[in-house]
């Protein structure tokens, strides 16, 4: 697959999604839970339900894959930038706990994720957030100026993800964090599902093995890569994407098949760090 | 955009700085201008308060 047929896929797939509100709602799926779905998967992936009802309706569209901001335990003051920050989710958490003096940055390439975001940040008087259109393979920000760089379930759609960790090691300040949450494999995916470019935008086809995905890491420059939990990446959450649905009943897959790539795919929560005295 | 931002933002191509001109602002934030790059020649167009900071190639 050619790296810019799945920059495309990807910005086109979110923007469906963008504009459906969900990632569910497919004409082939029974789910058709909307918002209240996101939050229902959002709980079970770990977040609070104090935290689902702290930020913007409508900036939750379930999407994610872990809580990257309970992680970071982010600091008042901290600059933080998200990569992929979609309709702002992740960004308004943030905001929430980095207070007045601190501010937020999100990334993200899709528009029509963007508009949502500014959005809900002007409804919801957020002054510490703002959003920008950009790619997390080339990130408009300067170098040495972010304290923690955050990503929830997005790293995995890029085409070259050791280029999102050597652009995110440059944008952080020396000692600055990098708190990301993503797909990974634990064995290559069959066939039907890597060279699927649908499977992309359900975050499965694009993931890496877990050992080139942390060493991309690494060679990045960071210090203390650290896995701080590994979980079974359900893989109804995959199938509540309309396009993977249709993947499953248009390629007649069986159920073992499912539960094979089911069993390859997990969700992972990295924690590494910028060394001092590097810039 | 707020202006208070634009110390921390650079030009994703050659991570230059990059200079303000404003068309459009309110009390708040500026809502259309551009942002230049003072080391190479690219351009980047400010709509809707959101500044459009793809590369020029993924420019729609």
């Amino acid at each position: 697959m050619k790296e810019e047929e799945v920059r495309k896929t990807v910005r086109e797939g979110y923007a469906r999604i963008a504009e459906q509100g969900s990632s569910c709602c497919a004409p082939a799926s029974s789910c058709c839970g909307g918002t209240d779905l996101g939050q229902n998967i959002s709980r079970d992936i770990g977040y609070t339900q104090e935290e689902l009802d702290a930020v913007p309706e409508g900036s939750n569209l379930g999407l994610g894959c872990g809580n990257p901001v309970a992680l970071a335990s982010l600091r008042e003051g901290d600059t933080v930038l998200d990569l992929g920050s979609g309709a702002g989710f992740d960004c308004f958490l943030a905001a929430n706990q980095v207070g007045e003096q601190g501010r937020v940055i999100g990334v993200d390439m899709t528009p029509e994720m963007l508009e949502k975001a500014r959005e809900s940040a002007r409804r919801d008087g957020y002054e510490n957030v703002e959003f920008r259109l950009g790619e997390i393979e080339n990130i408009p920000v300067a170098d040495n100026s972010v304290d923690v760089v955050i990503s929830n379930c997005v790293i995995n759609l890029s085409p070259d993800k050791r280029r999102v960790f050597t652009e995110a090691f440059r944008a952080l300040k020396p000692g600055g964090r990098l708190m990301v949450s993503d797909i990974v494999l634990l064995k290559e995916l069959p066939a039907f599902i890597a060279n699927s470019i649908e499977g992309y935008i359900g975050c499965v086809s694009g993931a890496l093995m877990r050992d080139e995905y942390l060493g991309g890491i690494k060679a990045a420059g960071f210090q203390d890569v650290k896995t701080i939990d590994e979980t079974r990446f359900p893989f109804e959450l995959m199938a509540n994407d309309p396009t993977v649905a249709a993947v499953i009943e248009t390629e007649g897959i069986s159920p073992e098949q499912i539960e094979e790539v089911s069993g390859s795919v997990i969700s992972i929560k990295v924690h590494a760090a910028k060394p001092n005295g590097t810039a | 955009m707020k202006r208070e931002l634009m110390d921390i933002l650079a030009c994703p191509m050659c991570k230059g700085t990059l200079q303000l001109d404003v068309t459009e602002e309110d009390e708040n934030e500026v809502i259309t201008g551009s942002l230049k790059c003072t080391q190479c020649p690219e351009t980047y167009p400010i709509n809707d308060g959101i500044p459009n900071l793809l590369p020029p190639d993924l420019r729609d």
